[in-house]
């Protein structure tokens, strides 16, 4: 085929694969020599033992092949011989796209199993950056994407919701542990600026409000930022250097701008990775300040008695499952099982683990890309094993990705355990010394269920999730009515008054998102606070990209009662925006 | 010596190695044309922090030779074992080509000959093997290119043909000793084209892959010692 039949797109990803190409990528794709070592390192490998398109050397071929073509003197002379390749294609594009984001996580358990040192995963990276630079990603990723170009954060998470939060959150601390304590918001000058994951604001509160404990015991002179307060990064997903290099770059000015003196980085892999080692890379600079991990930072304040800890209040078996990012790219793998020694009982390692740990399945963006869903379980058959064969209850680990990637698998594969974070077991470990004077007679309040008094609307057309929905928001003590879908739904918003709806997207008739706009638009209901709840992350535009006020609240499904009863709660208890 | 023997066993060989420099000092020039990325970030290595760096490198380049420290040479013993063997025949019949010609004397010493036909011809037995594994795995057969399998045949024979001359008795017959060294020529000339020349990109790849895991804190990597790990790969195994 001659080069005028090109197409755009693929004229393009090859002018800019010669971009992307550093001496570390030659040598990667220069080096295999196909002896077959990293096959079985991979758990898409494992799970499809009768399918070579998983194996590593495979995947990394298909890029191999067009570098060879273009770049390398064999590939150009003989390219049947090297079987060199070059790309003319939409649809080859396409099939790039399935291996690139459909078929590896880019955890890099094959790249340290490879006796020549090549990296995979840095291959991979950066094949899925020249097709995102095309417009060829599956649309969670370009929603994603977007999401964190143009609101700042991955998740889409506004700027008055993730300020209200906090101010919710620090209420709580205060309550608990006296007016001193709270959540700083932009304070100058400050020894710690604690940077979060968007998933603490939507889906797990907790982990701010735990984290916030530990620094007030730990009497930490800290703040978080206002804005730029996204550790993680997309970039380190799409192999988008630029989108990389722009985040990172946000919250570095960020926390030069507030004067801090560390940013800590909340518990998460990619997190992690991105800000503390890649982003500097990607933004071109170099930061003037120090970063650690908040693993660190707990680790040292036990250890310098800043805060104490009493292990005996962690006695079920954990097991702690390291992040690919977290082990195999920043070694960070002995201080979090020092920390966990401190604050828990039962401890019991998994195998392998360390660097040699097997990818949570759920990494590399895949939690986002919901096409790729059923390979995604289906490999998580490895991790499954390996969590139950260490017979713990709980799996301890410092990434929110893998959170959701291990409490997707425990529920698919039927295991009996629960997923938490460091920082949870800290907080439950940390001892308070009360400082607040307690009135001799207490009055005992009665104990309220903590949505009594609320009327709740839920919208969903499938069944089981709206019988579960219910059943945990009236278990709580919300009235609930239910309709299946948005005709339905919208009669009975007109006849009857609600607090708050939660609404599904994807539903026959009108969906969502009319329904939404439909609300938003009529005066008498435009101020009903709304939780979407979707299983379909591309659909997110259906709603956030309506000339309306968005709606309160978003989580993805499946969605755990713990994450909802804190959402709700959450959108319930604090102000309501007003349009 | 036959004219013909002569001319394989020096001139040719001295033609095709120089020809060989130049085109390998040529690929290390196509290599170095490429920037090598930088690396910003403070280290996150915890020991040893300021010369993590080296010391990843050189636990990088040692890696080979510690089938331990990689779970794929850790599970794979026998495959292991291969490579060391077969890598040894390459260095028997790459040490006998410049043994014969300069230094025919050391090949008189009793145990030489027979050494270096025991690593060649076990070198040539596991190529038959890795050629029967690579058609008959599935995922090798897919991955392999007509340059793996050429290269590996012609290795295999040359591992064979190298066997038969080893002796270097041209007075028994000059065939072996002609094929041998022609063989090695063509080699010399092919090597830099072919997968073959992977040993010039591993001091690179793994140089930079054990600068920035030494940096990072992922090399050396650590692993709990002894029979818990056993264990792990026993458990990931019938996991998988």
């Amino acid at each position: 085929m001659s080069v005028g039949t090109r197409s755009h797109k693929a004229a393009k990803v090859l002018e800019r694969m010669g971009t992307k190409l550093n001496r570390q990528m030659v040598g990667s794709l220069a080096a295999c020599v196909h002896c077959g070592m990293c096959t079985d390192a991979c758990h898409y490998v494992l799970t499809n033992p009768d399918d070579p398109t998983y194996a590593p050397a495979y995947k990394a071929d298909l890029v191999r092949k067009i570098f060879k073509r273009h770049f390398d003197w064999t590939g150009r002379v003989l390219p049947w011989w090297v079987r060199a390749k070059s790309v003319f294609t939409d649809e080859e594009l396409e099939e790039l796209k399935d291996t690139a984001f459909g078929k590896c996580t880019n955890c890099r358990r094959c790249s340290v199993n490879c006796p020549m040192g090549v990296d995979f995963a840095v291959v991979n990276r950066m094949m899925r950056g020249l097709l995102v630079s095309v417009g060829v990603m599956p649309e969670g990723v370009a929603v994603v994407s977007k999401d964190q170009w143009e609101i700042g954060n991955q998740m889409g998470v506004l700027k008055e919701d993730y300020l209200e939060t906090l101010e919710w959150l620090s209420e709580e601390l205060q309550s608990e542990l006296g007016a001193e304590a709270g959540i700083p918001i932009d304070k100058p000058d400050c020894d710690v600026v604690y940077a979060i994951n968007p998933r603490e604001v939507k889906y797990d509160p907790r982990t701010i409000s735990d984290a916030a404990k530990i620094f007030c015991l730990a009497g930490e002179k800290w703040t978080m930022p206002s804005e730029g307060w996204d550790m993680t990064n997309f970039g380190l997903f799409s192999g988008d250097d630029d989108l990389g290099g722009a985040v990172a770059r946000r919250l570095y000015e960020k926390v030069t701008e507030l004067r801090g003196r560390k940013l800590v980085i909340s518990e998460c892999g990619h997190g992690y990775r991105s800000t503390r080692c890649e982003g500097p890379n990607w933004a071109g600079m170099d930061v003037p300040f120090e970063m650690e991990s908040s693993v660190i930072t707990m680790l040292r304040y036990i250890r310098e008695g800043r805060i104490k800890v009493d292990r005996a209040r962690n006695t079920d078996a954990v097991t702690f499952h390291d992040s690919c990012n977290n082990a195999r790219s920043c070694g960070l793998t002995e201080e979090p099982r020092e920390l966990i020694n401190l604050v828990a009982t039962d401890f019991r390692e998994m195998y392998p683990n360390r660097a040699e740990n097997y990818c949570c399945t759920g990494g590399g963006g895949a939690m986002s890309m919901s096409e790729y869903t059923p390979r995604r379980l289906k490999s998580a058959r490895v991790k499954a094993d390996q969590l139950a064969a260490t017979g713990a209850r709980i799996v301890v680990t410092s990434c929110h990705n893998c959170v959701d990637g291990l409490t997707d698998l425990i529920r698919h594969y039927h295991l009996d355990m629960k997923v938490t974070q460091l920082v949870n077991l800290v907080a439950r470990a940390a001892v308070v010394e009360l400082k607040v004077a307690v009135p001799a007679v207490a009055k005992v309040p009665a104990v309220a269920l903590p949505l009594e008094g609320y009327r709740i609307l839920v919208v969903d057309d499938e069944a089981d999730v709206l019988a579960f929905l219910s059943a945990v928001l009236s278990d709580n003590g919300a009235t609930v009515v239910e309709a299946s879908d948005g005709d339905q739904a919208l009669d009975l918003l007109k006849k009857e008054r609600f607090d708050l709806m939660t609404l599904d997207l994807s539903m026959p008739g009108k969906d969502g998102g009319v329904v939404f706009e439909a609300l938003r638009r009529d005066p008498a209901l435009a101020a009903l606070r709304v939780c979407v709840i979707s299983g379909r992350p591309e659909l997110r535009r259906l709603i956030y990209e309506r000339p309306v006020t968005p709606p309160e609240g978003y989580l993805d499904k499946p969605v755990s009662d713990e994450t909802l009863l804190l959402n709700v709660r959450r959108i319930l208890e604090t102000e309501h925006r007003a349009s | 010596m036959s004219a013909l023997l002569h001319f394989t066993e020096h001139r040719l060989q001295e033609v095709t190695l120089v020809i060989m420099a130049i085109t390998y000092t040529l690929r290390i020039r196509w290599l170095l044309r490429f920037k090598a990325g930088r690396e910003r970030q403070a280290p996150t290595a915890t020991i040893g922090a300021s010369d993590a760096h080296r010391k990843g490198v050189a636990y990088s380049w040692a890696i080979i030779g510690m089938p331990w420290a990689m779970e794929s040479t850790r599970r794979h013993r026998w495959l292991y074992v291969q490579f060391v063997l077969f890598h040894l025949g390459v260095t028997a019949a790459i040490v006998m080509s410049f043994l014969i010609p300069y230094a025919p004397d050391v090949l008189t010493a009793r145990p030489v000959v027979p050494l270096l036909q025991a690593l060649m011809a076990a070198a040539c037995l596991i190529g038959c093997y890795r050629f029967y594994r690579r058609v008959s795995d599935k995922v090798m057969r897919r991955i392999s290119t007509p340059d793996d399998y050429f290269s590996l045949a012609l290795l295999t024979v040359w591992f064979f043909v190298a066997t038969l001359a080893a002796p270097n008795r041209p007075d028994r017959g000059e065939a072996p000793l002609v094929v041998y060294f022609v063989m090695t020529a063509f080699f010399l000339l092919y090597v830099p084209f072919s997968k073959i020349s992977h040993y010039l990109y591993y001091p690179f790849t793994r140089y930079y892959f054990g600068r920035s895991m030494g940096h990072r804190g992922v090399y050396p990597v650590r692993r709990q010692a002894g029979v818990a790990v056993r264990q792990g790969d026993r458990q990931a195994r019938s996991g998988a």
